[in-house]
């Protein structure tokens, strides 16, 4: 029998959310839309229109060595054309954001190829190769894994994702890289990493709390949907634990 | 798992005093208003004293304004004070760096600067081998020379270099043993008597581990393993040993014998504090990655002042250890820079912690009958996985129900890896106190950071997916290289060598397992009375105080050099 993917334990909407994000057999959502040149100016890695940096020449003009991987492993756009490999990176606030740093993770080891996440508490970064995560970033944006009130995209400085909500709802960022317009729509003043843009580029307008607390991946008893209540989660961490626990002991089948 | 009341919340009068006049309930907030740095007196002290520097030196320093993400100072939010807790002094974040606290130094060099030195082979080789008569009247010759010749001075040759003892005056030797009639036969100064240090109980356990042999509990001068390092410690105490002994038995110099107490004050006889390091950590013994969890927790000594409350005795442990293990020794030692001590100031400040462990204890009670405040092995329970993962879920689920209803309590520990060192240390040390079994305890802090990651789909840095993602395996296994019984576990154990948050806590986990036994030690009675002494400068029974004093800069370090610079 073919093993079946699960996408996680867990009878809540915050555990059907995750296995609708990870499940690359469902698409996500489109919320809002961003342009291509709009994407690299927040990324910040290269001026839009200009070409793409490379690290090697295109796969194509070199000797590849006579290697079985290479012929059953089919390289990504990025990759063939020997791109830089650079980044995206998001942090996440724990009031509801739709998407969360392991979440993330998990959700691009499903659907993105050529990708090298990295998961910690505060941020999430996803490194591949240029031309890849300008495509990868754009479903990352423009789906419902993003709120541009409750999302990041910061390269460093990443402060924010445990702090309260400024008043405006917007999630604390010191170099306020994002702003909220008085019309109602969020704009990046500055890319990724922190430098000033030329113009704004418009991310849509935030989403309300109803559309939030349907959509997070992130269990919190005071905004959402109590962790303690998704009995079946809990009691499945809890046998992982204990299955590890006694394979810590190497025991033998009599 | 079944919530329970608590109507206590410890940490709610530092979130009132930390944010004032604010809503400590409130998911919103001000920012960008709180003029950078300048609202931090700290750091406009920093600043002042800085331009001093500058411009005695002539080269740049501090200048957080214009170096800081380029021209973008901290304080973009609030710069928050914190109480340390169980103490009730509210110190700025800055005065708790090992840099800017004598107090945690002092810690760290009364630590270092010990080494315990057994006299039985000594005496036997005066005894046995040079017909010598060793009474209480030698002893007490022979300790008067030592204090003399320890700190620096000479007993024997002519035209000698010696130390000046201001500048040594915290080294000194004192010794025990188990034999009380002997105790009384030396001069008190001289006696760590552990009739009168511990509590009856505790005491009896001690005598009778310690026995009628009899130890020395030596600390060089601070100045000394400062220039130096921890494995002077017992080379200059044998050196001094090895002298006194010539002078106060009368023994030639050069002859044999001599060679037999040397080799016993340095290698035979000898208690290090922490065990040499292997290459790759290069460092010596009486380093602070050589420390078993274990032993560490016999150096803090709550659970003598505080043995009705495992809870307590647990938490300075995690103070004490978290500053040694996490900003002296993986901070600095290990890592360098400034990052570390936000981490560990998390587990000892604002009484959070402490709210989650006496939970933990309430739990305890009420669902398994463990009289917490009565330390015994009697109502200890049996530590089934069930059991364990009982214990850790509510616990767990708990703290980080406590989170979410408190915002600015999220906003204190803002970093995940604060908050997963502290909420698995919670459900560890309530294990640990219910079960007596530290390797309970390590296992529920496994299953709490499993189930932390899930719930809120993040955990620490990068650190922790390997740490405590595989932890359940290794906390139970005692198979040689995949696992140890906790009190043997340090900060050098294969998984547990490179991440910060964890060490000060394992080590008061498996602490806490014998202060909710009631023991009197964990794992060695000599180190447990060594650091029982009131001489010392740092007071092991109230480490988290004492910080509080460094900070708020009432504390009064060894390691005077005043006497030989110039006056300021």
């Amino acid at each position: 029998m073919a093993y079946k993917p699960q996408y996680g334990p867990g009878t809540s909407i915050v555990a059907e959310n995750r296995r609708k994000q990870m499940n690359p057999g469902q698409k996500l959502e489109k919320v809002r839309s961003v342009t291509d040149e709009d994407i690299v100016l927040i990324l910040g890695h290269r001026a839009p229109g200009s070409a793409y940096p490379t690290a090697h020449p295109p796969l194509t003009e070199q000797q590849e060595p006579d290697c079985p991987m290479r012929k059953i492993v089919k390289p990504t756009e990025g990759a063939r054309a020997g791109d830089r490999v650079r980044y995206i990176q998001f942090a996440d606030s724990m009031f509801n954001a739709p998407s969360q740093p392991y979440q993330r993770t998990y959700t691009e080891m499903y659907r993105f190829r050529g990708i090298d996440p990295g998961t910690l508490s505060g941020r999430q970064i996803v490194e591949c190769r240029e031309r890849d995560l300008e495509k990868y970033a754009k479903e990352l944006i423009e789906t419902e894994m993003f709120d541009p009130a409750l999302v990041g995209i910061r390269g460093a400085t990443v402060h924010g994702h445990s702090l309260r909500l400024a008043e405006d709802g917007m999630m604390f960022d010191m170099l306020q890289r994002n702003i909220l317009g008085e019309d109602g729509i969020v704009k990046y003043v500055k890319n990724q990493i922190g430098e000033p843009l030329d113009r704004a580029v418009a991310v849509g307008k935030p989403m309300d709390e109803k559309w939030l607390k349907a959509h997070t991946t992130i269990f919190h008893s005071l905004v959402g949907t109590p962790y303690r209540d998704d009995t079946e989660y809990i009691e499945y961490v809890q046998r992982i634990h204990s299955l590890r626990t006694k394979y810590g002991f190497m025991p033998k089948e009599e | 798992m079944a919530k329970i009341e608590r109507s206590q919340k410890l940490f709610l009068k530092a979130l009132k005093e930390k944010f004032q006049g604010q809503d400590v309930e409130s998911e919103t907030a001000e920012f960008y208003k709180f003029n950078g740095v300048r609202q931090s007196p700290r750091k406009m002290e920093f600043m002042k004293a800085s331009r001093a520097v500058e411009m005695d030196r002539g080269i740049s320093m501090y200048d957080p304004e214009r170096c800081h993400l380029g021209g973008i100072p901290m304080g973009q939010r609030q710069l928050m004070t914190y109480e340390v807790s169980g103490t009730g002094v509210f110190v700025e974040g800055d005065d708790l760096h090992f840099v800017n606290n004598s107090a945690m130094q002092q810690m760290w060099d009364d630590i270092r600067r010990t080494v315990i030195v057994g006299m039985d082979l000594a005496h036997q080789t005066l005894q046995k081998r040079l017909g010598k008569e060793v009474t209480p009247e030698t002893i007490n010759e022979y300790l008067h020379i030592l204090n003399h010749a320890m700190p620096g001075a000479a007993v024997v040759q002519e035209h000698m270099v010696e130390t000046h003892p201001g500048l040594v005056d915290d080294c000194y030797v004192k010794v025990f043993t188990g034999d009380q009639e002997l105790a009384d036969d030396i001069e008190p100064q001289f006696v760590l008597d552990i009739e009168k240090l511990f509590p009856a109980k505790q005491a009896e356990e001690l005598k009778a581990e310690v026995g009628k042999s009899m130890y020395q509990a030596i600390h060089i001068p601070s100045t000394v393993s400062r220039t130096c390092d921890g494995g002077t410690t017992s080379r200059w105490s044998a050196m001094q040993i090895g002298m006194s002994f010539i002078a106060a038995y009368r023994m030639c110099a050069g002859e044999a014998a001599v060679a037999d107490l040397s080799y016993a004050a340095k290698h035979a006889g000898v208690v290090n504090m922490g065990s040499i390091l292997p290459a790759r950590r290069a460092r010596g013994p009486n380093e602070p990655g050589g420390i078993k969890f274990g032993l560490f927790a016999d150096i803090v000594q709550a659970n003598r002042k505080y043995p009705s409350d495992p809870a307590r005795a647990s938490l300075e442990v995690v103070g004490a250890g978290t500053m040694l293990f996490d900003q002296i020794w993986l901070g600095s030692y290990m890592s360098g820079g400034v990052g570390f001590t936000q981490y560990a100031t998390a587990a000892y400040t604002d009484n959070i912690l402490d709210e989650f462990t006496y939970y933990g204890m309430d739990y305890a009670k009420d669902k398994y009958k463990v009289d917490w405040k009565n330390p015994s092995a009697n109502d200890k329970v049996k530590p089934t996985q069930e059991i364990v993962n009982d214990l850790a879920t509510e616990v767990t689920l708990n703290a980080m129900e406590q989170y979410e209803m408190f915002p600015t309590m999220m906003e204190d520990h803002f970093g995940g890896s604060q908050r997963a060192g502290v909420i698995a240390a919670a459900s560890g040390l309530t294990t640990s106190i219910a079960t007596g079994n530290s390797n309970a305890g390590l296992n529920a802090w496994y299953l709490s950071m499993l189930l932390h990651k899930d719930g809120w789909s993040r955990l620490g840095f990068f650190g922790y997916d390997l740490q405590d993602q595989c932890g359940s395996a290794n906390s139970l296994s005692m198979v040689s290289d995949r696992g140890l019984m906790g009190e043997l576990r340090g900060p050098n154990y294969p998984n547990y060598a490179m991440n910060v948050g964890h060490q000060g806590e394992y080590a008061a986990i498996v602490g806490s397992a014998h202060f909710g036994r009631g023991d009197a030690f964990c794992y060695s009675p000599l180190v447990k009375v060594c650091f029982a002494d009131p001489s010392l400068r740092f007071d092991f029974a109230e480490p988290r105080r004492e910080f509080a004093k460094g900070a708020i800069r009432e504390f009064m370090p060894a390691g005077e050099r005043s006497l030989i610079i110039p006056a300021r």
